[in-house]
């Protein structure tokens, strides 16, 4: 009998990174595997790869004695494989029922509205998916629309199951339901991949497990015969990072000060942070992050309340007065918003300074003073690049963020909000990006570090807060803080 | 009354066709600004073929064809080129007024344009029916290309709501990338739309120069492919509501053909104004609400 | 990377000489790729047509540069499209998509007109400087609306500029029907306009002076969009709205400042046919130059500088164009397919990267 699932040599290259170097993947009926690694390692590359949305440069698939190559997702879905994105792939405008229908032939070429409706229902129930066919994408919230997508797959009879981590945008109390769908689906002989870089889910639902690490397999095994230590090593190349020396904070004057804060999609919200104090803001994104940072920074108008920065009102300057005023901030999305792809590194340096000196003298850019400052700026902050002319999209990720850091930081800020400051970077950069807080943290700052990766809030934090629905569910001091209580905030429970 | 309805059909019609084909477009993500430009080399291609195979049906049919032949064009440049929709339709529209232009006088042989007079299309009274009071003449009375004009709003209308193809095609100007993962090709959808509006607006253009003048003279779309662009966005890209926006617009027209017979002394350069104006109002009117396909005017991302 | 002395790519003169030009260089040759393959398929539609395609292009040569007359005629020709064209370019870099330089460059004739007629000045200088003036602020005007319309209502620019063309071209008839108008012409025209105003000529050439001052506006757009914070804002905002959101920009500013000037350049291209051309106002005198306008921006790579060479190529092969089809008969309408297969291509020539 022919394997499950092989997958022999796979390369893909983008542009000159490569992001999948030679990758072998086993699979068997009826198991659940873990794909595991740190953001970067590939593990998507080589799903979509699977799932032929991208193809690969060398390397062959093999699924059920049927070898995949030149293949479209269309094929793989015909073929009884099925991938639920992380950014989840549903069409927000329309109903649960019509993003079933969307590309699967059975809906038949007149639409079979009702039988498919009537089908959505039986599904739901069978797998306690909770779901109604006539509910529109935009109004579910995150877990709900993960469960369109397994829905999807399970309506078309896949036998191949691929969950791009799954669990990223998930409350606690959704990832043990996912959990309990996944079990039921393996336990009627379903092949799934588990792609995640969280080891506790591994532990928990896993059969097996694939470590990939800087585009390579870096080991594998069954989940019984290998420890949690082992299995981090495996990840990283060296044991977990020692939690950072923590220095007392230093109880400096409270700089940065809001009370009922309000805006669509959050609050009100009302708390502190002193010079020389990191307040970390834990929770599952989506819960308001993004529109703390953005009313903070002045890219969005409050409705009601009021940001006080040492004692000087400013709930309503324009982002140009607070930047003057000291407020640093380092947007989630980078490609975007934090810098301008197609320009060079020096531009993006001077992006929130250009009409103040070095750069902008009077009605003019001083050439000198950009190609000075970003000479100093290249070299102090580490970014590598062939100079500063290099179009900033050709940087690795962890470079473009080390613009950032330099331009936020290099301007001596008051108040520091750094939203996912760290997220998708490698272990380098990101331990850069942390030692770089701190050491703004030691000058007396207040910072605001927003991120969903607990661990690294709780590495970084004086104080935790959690947000879940808009708000702060709870807020501890970092020592001595209960884990527990942290996940049922994050659950939507208020302390 | 009842002729100033007719009249406000009979100026809606192409209208109403190249809308229909815009709607087919702009869903699948690709702004139609060619409609004007598709409407002018249907125009031309038909009323050269009806002249040139003495068979209207030869010049519905090439109509058709000339149209696509723009939507070609706009496909292969926005969708395989990714570049940018408004400025590419607006470069087709151009290559189309000058290509029809200098064909007109190429096929004479010089520098005069050929004069090409042909009957304009008769209507097909519908038997009985037509014999209705009031929406006899109105409805059941009209010319070939202004019954396969409704007969396509509710088609299309249908096409889009209840068929496969149809929510594969909404899909994509959502979320191509989306689609992409259900099992569609954005590319060949978009390409697929861009080319049947241009088919479908080359109808409008028969419209104009077959059925309703006989005759092809340069630029005699007048903006009118502008308009229906502007109708369909009034009408949220909606099919029945494009029908009710162009005969908005040419009740408009009628209006003001109707003040000039009647000598009112207003300008009719003010009143020729009227439906640009009527849009522009209708547009600020809704605002921010006038929620557009999300993926509209997006270039495709991936290989 | 090897440790090699700085390369002249890599030298600071890449901020005095603009990247985007070194762009334009290394996508020069695309560009003129795409011009020859309009040129050749063109040829193929003439000879379709029964002409020998040589004998057409020699023509169209020799009717742009064959005289300085002619030479003179492809400058006043070009002159329009660089001014209205570096606008466009401003706009489209900002993210702008301004396609309503038709209808601005018809009201900046009427302006232009309205203030040569009305308030005639005996003083020659004074004449034309409040004339072009008065095109300038009609063009400036028109724009202006359509950016209150597109900001303050959040209709897309695109339409709003677009459909105020045509509103645009029916309030220039109507003002000839009306006050502007000479009674008793036969068709819409103003009467002539007094001679003080008159752009100045070149003697034997018959260029008058509209070029070299379009030559100027666009180098100082260009200095602008690379020397300035203002045209670093601006090219921000063209990349990422939300890169220029949160650097501290303003988007309705930075719109509004755009359309506004490049409302003007058009209304002093509308102002600078009137007075340097037809010396009156005339029904569809600027008929097309809107979307010309749009043509050479691109041919240019919207770098304003380079918006120059391309005005020239439509102003000569449109200079051409006529004597071609006196000489040889075949339609001056070819040059309308010339331009439009050539934009074609130099769009499907910028494939934007994924």
């Amino acid at each position: 009998m022919p394997a499950f699932l092989e997958m022999r040599g796979i390369v893909r290259r983008f542009g000159g990174v490569t992001a999948n170097d030679g990758v072998d993947l086993d699979l068997n009926e009826g198991e659940i595997l873990g794909l595991l690694g740190e953001n970067g390692s590939g593990k998507s590359t080589l799903m979509k790869v699977l799932f032929g949305m991208i193809a690969p440069d060398a390397g062959r698939i093999v699924y059920r004695g049927l070898p995949l190559s030149g293949h479209r997702p269309s094929d793989t879905m015909a073929a009884g494989i099925a991938m639920i994105h992380q950014h989840f792939m549903l069409i927000e405008a329309m109903s649960v029922v019509e993003n079933v229908m969307l590309g699967w032939p059975a809906a038949g070429r007149i639409l079979k509205r009702a039988e498919m409706a009537q089908r959505v229902r039986e599904a739901s129930r069978r797998f306690g998916l909770d779901l109604e066919p006539d509910a529109m994408v935009a109004d579910l919230p995150l877990g709900r629309r993960q469960r369109v997508e397994i829905l999807k797959a399970v309506l078309r009879e896949a036998q191949l199951l691929i969950l791009d981590e799954p669990t990223s945008n998930l409350a606690p109390r959704e990832v043990a339901d996912l959990l309990t769908i996944l079990r039921r689906l393996r336990s009627e002989g379903k092949g799934i991949i588990f792609i995640t870089h969280k080891l506790p889910e591994v532990l928990e639902v896993c059969d097996r497990v694939v470590v990939l690490r800087a585009a390579r397999v870096s080991g594998g095994a069954r989940i019984g015969e290998v420890t949690r230590a082992q299995l981090a090593e495996m990840m990283v190349g060296h044991d977990v990072t020692a939690p950072h020396a923590h220095r007392s904070p230093t109880k400096g004057p409270v700089r940065l000060k809001v009370e009922g804060l309000e805006s669509p999609g959050l609050g009100p919200l009302s708390f502190e942070i002193r010079g020389g104090e990191i307040l970390g803001v834990a929770g599952v994104d989506g819960n308001g992050q993004i529109e703390l940072a953005e009313t903070l920074a002045g890219l969005r108008r409050p409705r009601a309340g009021a940001v006080m920065l040492d004692g000087r009102d400013i709930t309503h300057a324009a982002v140009a007065a607070r930047t003057k005023a000291g407020v640093a901030y380092m947007p989630a999305d980078r490609s975007s918003t934090a810098l301008v792809r197609r320009l060079s590194i020096a531009e993006n340096l001077m992006l929130r300074d250009s009409r103040e000196p070095p750069y902008g003298q009077g009605m003019f850019l001083s050439v000198a003073g950009l190609q000075n400052q970003a000479r100093r700026l290249m070299k102090e902050y580490d970014i590598r690049g062939e100079g500063p002319k290099t179009p900033a999209a050709k940087l690795s990720g962890g470079n473009q963020q080390k613009i950032v850091v330099a331009r936020e930081l290099d301007r001596k800020p008051a108040v520091l909000i750094a939203h996912q400051a760290a997220w998708g970077l490698d272990p380098g950069a990101t331990r850069f990006v942390l030692e770089r807080v701190l050491a703004l943290r030691e000058e007396g700052a207040a910072i605001l570090y927003l991120s969903s990766e607990l661990e690294e809030v709780l590495e970084i934090s004086d104080r935790i807060a959690v947000m879940a629905n808009r708000g702060f569910a709870g807020v501890t001091m970092r020592d001595g803080a209960d884990i527990r209580q942290i996940g049922l905030w994050m659950s939507g429970r208020a302390g | 009354m009842i002729d100033f309805l007719a009249a406000a059909i009979r100026i809606a019609t192409p209208l109403l066709l190249a809308a229909l084909g815009g709607i087919l477009s702009e869903r699948a993500g690709v702004f139609a600004v060619g409609l004007e430009g598709m409407m002018l080399m249907g125009a031309f291609a038909s009323i050269v073929g009806a002249w040139a195979a003495h068979s209207a049906l030869a010049g519905v049919l090439l109509a058709l064809v000339g149209g696509a032949t723009i939507g070609v064009v706009i496909a292969i440049v926005t969708v395989r080129f990714r570049a940018d929709n408004m400025v590419t339709g607006l470069t087709a529209n151009i290559l189309a007024a000058g290509l029809t232009s200098y064909l007109l006088r190429a096929l004479a042989g010089g520098g005069r344009p050929i004069a090409i007079h042909l009957t304009p299309l008769p209507p097909w009274p519908i038997p009985k029916l037509d014999q209705i009071p009031v929406v006899g003449p109105l409805l059941f009375s009209l010319p070939p290309l202004t019954y396969l004009a409704i007969v396509g709003c509710i088609g299309l209308h249908a096409f889009l709501l209840r068929t496969r193809t149809g929510l594969t095609l909404r899909a994509t100007g959502e979320n191509p990338e989306a689609a992409f993962a259900s099992g569609a090709e954005p590319m060949r959808v978009r390409v697929l739309a861009v080319v049947a509006c241009g088919a479908i607006a080359g109808l409008g253009g028969a419209v104009l120069s077959l059925q309703q003048v006989g005759t092809f003279t340069d630029g005699m779309t007048g903006g009118r492919g502008y308009l229906a662009l502007a109708s369909l966005i009034v009408a949220r890209w909606n099919p029945i509501g494009a029908a009710l926006a162009c005969l908005a617009f040419g009740a408009a027209e009628a209006f003001e053909l109707r003040l000039q017979g009647f000598g009112v002394p207003v300008s009719s350069y003010i009143v020729q104004m009227a439906p640009y104006v009527i849009a522009l109002a209708v547009l600020a009117g809704l605002g921010r609400s006038s929620r557009m396909p999300a993926s509209i005017g997006q270039p495709l991302q991936w290989d | 990377m090897t440790d090699t002395a700085p390369s002249a790519q890599d030298s600071w003169l890449a901020y005095v000489w603009p990247p985007r030009l070194r762009l334009a260089n290394s996508m020069a040759g695309r560009v003129a790729a795409a011009a020859a393959l309009s040129v050749a398929l063109s040829a193929l539609l003439v000879a379709l047509s029964g002409h020998n395609p040589y004998a057409a292009f020699a023509a169209m040569l020799k009717g742009a540069l064959g005289s300085p007359h002619q030479i003179g005629f492809a400058l006043n020709r070009a002159t329009p499209y660089l001014l209205a064209g570096s606008g466009v370019a401003l706009c489209f870099r900002a993210g702008v998509i301004n396609i309503g330089a038709e209808g601005q460059i018809a009201l900046g004739g009427v302006g232009a007109a309205a203030v040569a007629l009305h308030f005639p000045a005996s003083l020659s200088a004074l004449a034309v400087v409040s004339a072009l003036a008065g095109g300038a602020v009609f063009g400036a005007l028109w724009a202006g609306l359509a950016t209150a319309i597109h900001l303050g209502r959040r209709v897309h620019e695109v339409l709003t500029t677009l459909l105020l063309n045509f509103v645009a071209l029916l309030l220039v008839q109507q003002t000839l029907a009306g006050p502007l108008g000479q009674f008793g012409a036969g068709f819409l025209q103003s009467p002539e306009l007094p001679r003080a105003a008159w752009l100045w000529k070149v003697p034997e050439f018959g260029a008058h002076v509209g070029f070299p001052i379009a030559l100027v506006a666009a180098a100082a757009l260009s200095f602008t969009v690379w020397r300035t914070p203002f045209g670093f804002s601006l090219r921000v905002a063209g990349s990422s709205r939300r890169a220029a959101a949160y650097a501290g920009f303003s988007a309705p500013a930075i719109t509004w400042s755009v359309m506004l000037i490049a409302g003007a350049l058009a209304g002093l291209a509308g102002g600078v046919e009137a007075l340097g051309v037809q010396h009156r106002l005339i029904e569809g005198f600027s008929l097309g130059f809107g979307f010309k306008a749009v043509t050479v921006a691109l041919l240019g790579a919207l770098e304003p500088l380079a918006v120059a060479p391309a005005a020239l190529f439509v102003g000569m092969l449109e200079a051409g164009a006529q004597s071609m089809q006196r000489q040889i008969g075949v339609p001056s309408a070819l040059v309308v397919v010339i331009e439009g297969l050539t934009m074609l291509f130099v769009l499907a020539a910028m494939v934007r990267r994924a």
